[in-house]
């Protein structure tokens, strides 16, 4: 079991191409965190920077107290399991598991202990004798995991094991990844592009964009109080629609000026920061949920009801998203089967401003959440 | 339309079989001359031995007494299993080097590697039996280095265009699950390469086994002979042409080669092949 301090790290590749930029994080014993974001954030590069697979250009890096910048990957009490599973192809599933304890030396009795006891854990254990071209990607990602179970890692890292892996195989595995740190207790850092799984399957998540860390927190904090337009849009399927508008001080509170509309921003919501925005440009950011087109919801929050154009509607079963024209702006809401809004309609919905998020155009940092 | 295409390929097969004929003929009238008896392979070559001139195994005889045949045999067998190892052995590990280290020294290594299979022999044979001379390279221990130097070019470009198609992950894998690079070479990277190491072992091997003009310009001839150096002897360098002693050497120099090819030219195949999709 073990921590991992990231310590103002940065990795610089020749040609003074930066990929990571003063990145710090704080990774407790037994945590499972993710690192999520788009392609090219640099989030398998922390991943192998820990496993040691990478340089680190300056900065530290402690898994537990010790300092490893310098110390080889297989030093380090870390087990990984890749993209690709990586499995070594002309062993069999058992000698795939062994490998590790047999490079340790560890004598044969509890190599063949630990091996069947991770197969049995990962129910694997028919597939022993097999080779890895023998095996489904739902079993070699097992086998990928089982041979980093024997180790009894201080840190497992999980560079997208699921990713190709099919949609309901991938469903199912992320609930047995979640079972097996539970089980294990230990630290998971696990990087997806998925923000479905991070959501499912993080104590917290870490989104990075470019090479910068972008907020650290627990999921539902992730999605309630996003810290910047990239996390608010990168956290949420549908993602959240964004709107500019102008802010202005009406009386005691502020309005949302937006294509003729005023929409007044929740007394309790108000706080001294709107302040320096007075006449000015902001971000208005609303989630697809907090969009309602009910009769009902519309006459009791008329003070937040804009008209828009519906010019999709998706049927998802449980729910159904309207992708509505409002001015210049298309809007995405998550309405219920139910309703009754057709493409061509011009219906009316009122925003949840309780739910509401600013941010500033500029910098794109919130201003109110 | 399929009665054309029937016809089609018989006719193709037809002309594929006499084209196999004809190939292989010059190995057929060798093996029927090594039974028959030095005039008539002379004066009949193309025709196969009857009662009068059939003299059994009295060819193989002279070849291995008269000729030294056997210590040619011992010699040969020794430069090839020795180069041969040498070329797989060093040449994978450079190979996996140079593919692996992204180096601007690794990129001009392998050009130059390549660029040594476009040489001509005949171009440096002279100045290479008097280097060889210089070094001492001139026995059949010396002579693997050379080989190992002629070898190395379409060695390293196989090697490297197989290492290419290995997973880096494969490699990280070890090294993580506690391999040293020498350990990750040997447990992982060599165990994968086998069908290539299989291919270049077959190619390196009859080309070795074969050679004449390498081993004749290098070798101290008066203490070492390989095979095809004791054919040219008998070929004339005694005075005398002993037809049925060159027939019967003939038949055990190709024997081990034939089989080796028969047996392994599914290897031979498919590594070839992938050398040319992934290098």
């Amino acid at each position: 079991m073990a921590s991992i301090t990231i310590n103002h790290i940065s990795k610089i590749y020749p040609g003074n191409i930066s990929v990571i930029e003063d990145c710090n994080l704080e990774i407790t014993d037994k945590e499972f965190i993710v690192l999520v974001g788009p392609s090219g954030c640099g989030k398998s590069t922390i991943l192998r920077m820990i496993a040691g697979l990478e340089d680190i250009s300056s900065g530290e890096l402690y898994i537990g107290d010790r300092l490893v910048n310098d110390v080889p990957p297989k030093d380090r009490n870390i087990a990984m399991v890749f993209q690709s599973y990586a499995l070594y192809p002309h062993k069999t599933v058992y000698k795939n598991m062994a490998f590790s304890l047999e490079i340790a030396k560890t004598p044969k009795e509890e190599i063949d202990v630990r091996v069947r006891e991770a197969a049995k854990v990962l129910d694997i254990e028919h597939l022993l004798n097999r080779k890895p071209k023998a095996l489904s990607g739902g079993q070699r990602q097992r086998v990928a995991l089982g041979r980093a179970m024997v180790r009894n890692p201080a840190v497992f890292l999980l560079d997208e094991p699921l990713s190709n892996l099919d949609a309901k195989l991938r469903a199912s595995m992320r609930t047995e990844l979640i079972k097996l740190h539970k089980q294990l207790g230990t630290t998971f850092v696990y990087v997806t592009h998925d923000q479905t799984e991070a959501m499912t399957m993080g104590d917290r998540i870490v989104v990075l964009n470019a090479g910068l860390v972008q907020q650290v927190d627990t999921p539902q904090k992730l999605y309630d109080c996003p810290n910047n337009v990239f996390v608010a849009g990168f956290i949420g399927s549908p993602q959240m629609n964004f709107i500019d508008a102008t802010l202005k001080k009406d009386g005691g509170g502020y309005v949302l000026g937006i294509n003729g509309d005023s929409l007044r921003i929740p007394a309790d919501k108000v706080m001294d920061a709107l302040a320096q925005y007075d006449g000015r440009s902001v971000k208005l950011g609303i989630r697809p949920e907090n969009i309602n087109d009910d009769a009902d919801y519309v006459a009791a929050h008329s003070d937040s009801a804009i008209s828009a154009v519906v010019e999709v509607s998706e049927l998802m079963g449980s729910e159904v998203y309207l992708y509505l024209r409002y001015g210049d702006n298309m809007l995405t809401a998550r309405v219920a089967p139910t309703t009754k809004s057709k493409i061509g309609d011009n219906i009316k919905v009122s925003l949840d401003m309780n739910k509401l998020h600013l941010f500033d155009i500029e910098s794109g940092d919130v201003i109110l959440n | 339309m399929k009665i054309g295409k029937k016809t089609g390929r018989g006719i193709a097969s037809i002309l594929l079989g006499i084209f196999s004929l004809i190939y292989v003929s010059p190995l057929f009238i060798i093996l029927f001359n090594s039974f028959k008896s030095q005039t008539n392979i002379s004066n009949e070559p193309f025709k196969l031995p009857s009662a009068a001139t059939w003299v059994g195994a009295a060819n193989y005889r002279a070849g291995i007494n008269d000729y030294g045949l056997l210590s040619g045999v011992g010699w040969t067998l020794l430069i090839t299993i020795g180069s041969v190892a040498a070329i797989l052995l060093l040449c994978s590990m450079f190979a996996w080097f140079i593919t692996r280290v992204n180096a601007i020294y690794s990129k001009i290594l392998y050009v130059l590697c390549v660029f040594s299979m476009v040489v001509p022999f005949q171009m440096v044979m002279y100045t290479l039996s008097q280097t060889a001379d210089a070094l001492r390279l001139n026995t059949p221990w010396g002579i693997i280095i050379v080989y190992l130097g002629f070898g190395a070019g379409l060695a390293v470009f196989m090697f490297s265009g197989f290492v290419k198609g290995i997973p880096l992950e494969i490699e990280e894998a070890a090294m993580i699950d506690g391999c040293t690079p020498v350990r990750t070479f040997f447990k992982v990277v060599l165990p994968i390469m086998q069908p290539t190491y299989i291919t270049v072992g077959i190619l390196q091997t009859m080309w070795i086994w074969n050679d004449f003009l390498l081993p004749y310009l290098v070798l101290d001839r008066n203490k070492y002979n390989t095979i095809s150096m004791l054919i040219q002897y008998m070929r004339g360098s005694f005075g005398v042409v002993h037809m049925g002693a060159i027939m019967a050497s003939l038949v055990l120099a190709v024997i081990p080669v034939v089989i080796l090819y028969l047996s392994a030219q599914k290897y031979i195949i498919e590594g070839v092949a992938a050398g040319a999709v992934k290098g």
